[in-house]
């Protein structure tokens, strides 16, 4: 009994600690997480309590018979807390696998990542950052394309990303794959006032945008600062 | 699962590859970085399906062995 409310306590306890960390902005009466802390925190939680499962389990096979007791510490920390285990960390990983700081972990990104804190840098993408036009995960936010497809394409392109820069298969400067798709642009831009009704934006014209015969880039880069040396391997 | 129906070291290998498969997964919601969720998302699922196919098949030989089967 004693056990089960540890690990009750355990389960309880970790996403709540967790989401309570310290963002360094006031936070509104009745705060309690977000979704993703939670998830975080019950990940942890599942993990730890298997861990002891596990470890309660191997302590009853060394007991030489294998009784019922056994057999539902078998069942429970090698077939039903693991799911668990596995689809909070799934859920964490695909999601922090998104922020700026997962690109940043790469050294090679590091220009890039440093340039988005520059509050003198005026590229497209410190301008984006440091205003916060976007909220969160601006790198991939930027560099996914829009739906379901788009996440798959983006999570696949990460994996190469990955694997070259572990076996140091890529070379600097850095380049996109592909041209910059305006659509990435126009999925926030379009409907907005101030770009309607620019100047630089004619209506007649705007199916050069939409074509990609004209790339956003041309007239509102540069997107990213120049790599110099230090984003050498 | 009587004794001496499934030999132990088969459900002890379980438990040792759930264990690694734990400890890759509390790695990857304590220090997420895209090397170590991309080394998990390829060997945590395989570890997990082994010591559970493991777990499977100590149940199904103990179920023949009481002729349950």
């Amino acid at each position: 009994m004693t056990r089960l409310s540890a690990a009750a306590f355990l389960v309880l306890v970790t996403p709540v600690a967790v989401a309570a960390i310290d963002e360094g902005v006031p936070l509104p009466h009745g705060w309690i997480g977000t979704t993703s802390e939670w998830v975080r925190g019950f990940g942890i939680a599942f993990a730890l309590l298997n861990l002891v499962l596990l470890a309660f389990t191997w302590r009853s096979l060394r007991a030489g018979t294998i009784t019922g007791t056994t057999r539902g510490w078998l069942f429970v920390s090698v077939g039903l807390v693991p799911v668990m285990v596995a689809f909070f960390s799934f859920a964490h990983g695909l999601e922090a696998s998104a922020t700026v700081s997962a690109c940043g972990s790469c050294h090679v990104m590091t220009p890039f990542v440093r340039d988005l804190h520059d509050l003198k840098s005026d590229t497209l993408a410190a301008k984006h950052f440091k205003n916060r036009y976007i909220r969160e995960d601006q790198c991939y936010t930027c560099h996914s394309d829009y739906g379901l497809g788009g996440t798959i394409k983006a999570k696949m392109a990460g994996l190469g990303h990955v694997w070259r820069n572990t076996v140091g298969r890529y070379e600097i400067p850095i380049k996109i794959a592909e041209p910059y798709p305006n659509t990435r642009c126009l999925g926030c831009h379009a409907e907005s006032q101030k770009f309607l009704n620019a100047a630089g934006h004619p209506k007649a014209e705007l199916h050069n945008l939409v074509d990609g015969a004209v790339s956003c880039i041309a007239c509102h880069g540069p997107a990213h600062p120049e790599q110099k040396k230090e984003a050498r391997r | 699962m009587t004794h001496g129906s499934v030999p132990p070291r088969v459900l002890k290998i379980a438990i040792v590859l759930a264990f690694v498969f734990n400890v890759l997964a509390f790695l990857v919601m304590v220090h997420t970085t895209p090397i170590i969720f991309t080394l998990f998302m390829f060997v945590g699922p395989p570890i997990f399906v082994v010591a559970f196919g493991l777990l499977v098949a100590a149940v199904l030989a103990d179920l023949k062995t009481k002729q349950l089967l």
